[in-house]
C-alpha cells in the first residue's frame, strides 16, 4: 500500500502518490504537494489552472508556478447531493491564496459546523480515488490550519 | 436596418413527459409557434434550435418530424442559454438581411438523460474535486448572507414567489404553491440550499418566429413584439479573485442590451430572470441593475417582485417554479415576455406591461465568471 498514516493517525498522506491531476497538482516524495498554475511575467498575474496566455495583458510569456498551500476560505458549502465519484456529504470551498487565485476543493479535518468564512486554510494531500487502472490516486484537499492543535 | 419582431410563439407543457423525446416536444412547440403566427409554416427560411444533451442534429430530427427539413439550421450549444442564443442568432439572421421569418426552438429531454445535481463537464478541475452547480450557488447563497445579512427565510422567499406564480401557469412544471416552512422543511442539497431552492429536472420546449420589418407587416397586422435588443457575452477570466455576490457579467451583458434599445433598468416594466437556484435569482436582478446591490431580499420581503408588485420577476413561475428543461429554458422566457406584452398572460398578468427582460445565464468553467450570458428586451 502506498499510503502511511501520519502522527495522531488523523491525516492520511500519500507517500509518493500519483497525482489524480498531474497538471494542476504536483505531488512530491514526502508526501506534500503543490497546485500548480501560471504567472505571467509581464505583470504578474496568477491563474489556476496552467493557461497559455495572460487574461490581464494577453501576454503569452507565463511561467509555470507552484502555489502558496496556504490561504483563507472565501466561501464554502456542504454538498449532499453529487455524481456518483463521490460520496456525500462532503465540504466544498474556494480558498483565496496570497498570489491573488481563488481555487476550489473539498475540506477535510474538520467538523462541519466548525467551517466558517475567513479561516485559514491549508493544502493536505488525501487519497482521492482510483484510475481507469485501479491505480490509487493522490487528490488535495483544505483543511483549517487550527486543525493542527486540536 | 431591420428591426425584429416576435410574431408567434409556441410551446409544450413543462414537467415529465416519458412517452416523447425532445424532437417530439420540438416539434410541438414549432406547430404551437406557427399557429400563433398564424402563418403558413412554409414561409420559415431558417432555424435555429437550442439544445444541450439531446444529442447530434437534435433540431434537424424536428424539422423532419414536422416535413420541413431542408432549411438552414443550425444547432446551438450554450449550457442554459442554448435557446436564448438560438434566438439571439435568428434575430442577427433577420437584422442582416439574410432572412424575413427565422425560428428559433428550444428543447430538452433532460429526465432521459440526466438525475440529480448538475456538474460541470467531468474534464474541468472543479468538477474534479466535486464541484456541483448546487454546491456553487450554495456557495454564493453563503457568502451573501455573510456579507449582507440576508436570512434563510428571506431566501426561501424567492421559490415561494415563483412556485406561486408557477401555479398561475397552465404550462408550468409545479402548479402547487409552498410556504417558507415548506422550503425550509424540505430535503438539503448543498447547505445552505434545500430542495425547493433548486430548479427541478424538466422536460420541455419552446419555440418563437422572428421577422423583419417587412415580413411582420405583411404576415402579422402588427401583432408583433419588438425584440428591442439581444446581447451575448461570455464571462471574462478572472485576474484575480472577485466578489461572487455580484455578476459584473450580467451587467455588461445588460448594459449593452439597454443601450441597444435605448432603455435604462428604470425603464423595466418586469423580467424573467435565470432562477436556476433561489440565490441566483438575487443576483441576477442585481446584477441587471433592476435591484440595489445586497437589497433584492428585502424587496422580496416587501412583495416589491411580486405580479402585483413594483418589478415583478418571474411571472411565469421562474425556472424553480416553471421548470427548467436547459435549451427550452431561454425560449420559453421569451415566450413569457410576449404573452405579458400582449395581455395573454391570463391570470398571472401584469398590468399595462410595456418593457420585458429575458435573462439566462449558464454553465461553469473553472476561472470564469459565467460561461454564457445572455440578454433580450422586448417592447410592445
Ligand atoms: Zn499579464
Amino acid at each position: 500500500m502506498p499510503w502511511r498514516i501520519a502522527e495522531g493517525g488523523t491525516l492520511t498522506v500519500p507517500a509518493p502518490g500519483i497525482s489524480f491531476r498531474p497538471g494542476e497538482l504536483e505531488t512530491h516524495p514526502d508526501g506534500t504537494g503543490n497546485l500548480l498554475g501560471s504567472r505571467c511575467r509581464a505583470c504578474g498575474a496568477h491563474f489556476f489552472p496552467i493557461r497559455e496566455a495572460c487574461a490581464g495583458c494577453l501576454s503569452d510569456d507565463l511561467e509555470t508556478v507552484r502555489f502558496s498551500t496556504r490561504g483563507v476560505l472565501y466561501t464554502f458549502s456542504i454538498v449532499r447531493q453529487s455524481v456518483p465519484a463521490f460520496e456525500v456529504p462532503y465540504a466544498l470551498g474556494y480558498v483565496d491564496f496570497p498570489e491573488k487565485v481563488r481555487i476550489m476543493g473539498q475540506i477535510s479535518g474538520c467538523d462541519f459546523d466548525d467551517i466558517k468564512i475567513g479561516m485559514d486554510m491549508e493544502l493536505v494531500l488525501e487519497p482521492f480515488g482510483t484510475d481507469d487502472e485501479g491505480n490509487e490516486l493522490t487528490g488535495y484537499r483544505f483543511r483549517p490550519v487550527e486543525a493542527d492543535n486540536d | 436596418m431591420t428591426d425584429v419582431h416576435v410574431v408567434g410563439v409556441g410551446m409544450t407543457r413543462f414537467g415529465k413527459h416519458p412517452d416523447s423525446d425532445a424532437a417530439d416536444l420540438g416539434a410541438e412547440a414549432l406547430h404551437g409557434a406557427v399557429a400563433d403566427a398564424g402563418i403558413d409554416p412554409r414561409l420559415i427560411e431558417a432555424a435555429y434550435c437550442g439544445h444541450v444533451f439531446q444529442g447530434m442534429v437534435t433540431g434537424q430530427r424536428i424539422l423532419a418530424q414536422v416535413g420541413l427539413a431542408g432549411l438552414p439550421l443550425a444547432n446551438v450549444e450554450n449550457a442554459c442559454s442554448s435557446g436564448a442564443t438560438a434566438i439571439r442568432e435568428a434575430s442577427l439572421a433577420i437584422r442582416a438581411g439574410e432572412n424575413d421569418v427565422v425560428i428559433a426552438i428550444g428543447t430538452e429531454h433532460l429526465t432521459s438523460k440526466f438525475s440529480g445535481a448538475l456538474t460541470p463537464d467531468p474534464s474541468d478541475p472543479e468538477a474534479a474535486v466535486g464541484a456541483t452547480m448546487p454546491g456553487v450557488y450554495a456557495m454564493r447563497a453563503r457568502r451573501y448572507m455573510e456579507e449582507f445579512g440576508m436570512t434563510r427565510e428571506q431566501l426561501a422567499l424567492i421559490p415561494v414567489k415563483n412556485k406561486r406564480n408557477a401555479a398561475q401557469n397552465p404550462l408550468a412544471h409545479f402548479r402547487k404553491e409552498i410556504t417558507v416552512e415548506d422550503v425550509l422543511a424540505s430535503r438539503p442539497i448543498a447547505d445552505p440550499l434545500r430542495l425547493h431552492d433548486c430548479s427541478p429536472v424538466t422536460d420541455g420546449a419552446a419555440a418563437v418566429i422572428v421577422m423583419s420589418d417587412k415580413a411582420a407587416k405583411k404576415y402579422a397586422n402588427g401583432r408583433g413584439i419588438r425584440l428591442a435588443a439581444s446581447t451575448l457575452r461570455t464571462g471574462s477570466v478572472d485576474v484575480e479573485p472577485t466578489s461572487m455576490t455580484y455578476e459584473p457579467l450580467t451587467w455588461k451583458t445588460a448594459k449593452e442590451a439597454y443601450e441597444k434599445a435605448g432603455i435604462g433598468p428604470e425603464d423595466v416594466d418586469f423580467a424573467e430572470v435565470h432562477d436556476c437556484f433561489s440565490i441566483a435569482e438575487v443576483l441576477r436582478v442585481e446584477g441587471l441593475g433592476l435591484f440595489e446591490q445586497g437589497q433584492y431580499p428585502w424587496a422580496v420581503e416587501r412583495g416589491e417582485a411580486d405580479i402585483n408588485g413594483r418589478l415583478p420577476i418571474n411571472p411565469s413561475g421562474g425556472l424553480i417554479g416553471k421548470g427548467h428543461p436547459l435549451g427550452g429554458t431561454g425560449v420559453a422566457q421569451v415566450v413569457e415576455l410576449v404573452r405579458q406584452l400582449r395581455g395573454e398572460a391570463g391570470s398571472r398578468q401584469i398590468e399595462g406591461a410595456r418593457i420585458g427582460v429575458a435573462h439566462c445565464r449558464g454553465g461553469k468553467a473553472v476561472g470564469i465568471e459565467g460561461a454564457a450570458c445572455t440578454v433580450q428586451i422586448l417592447v410592445r
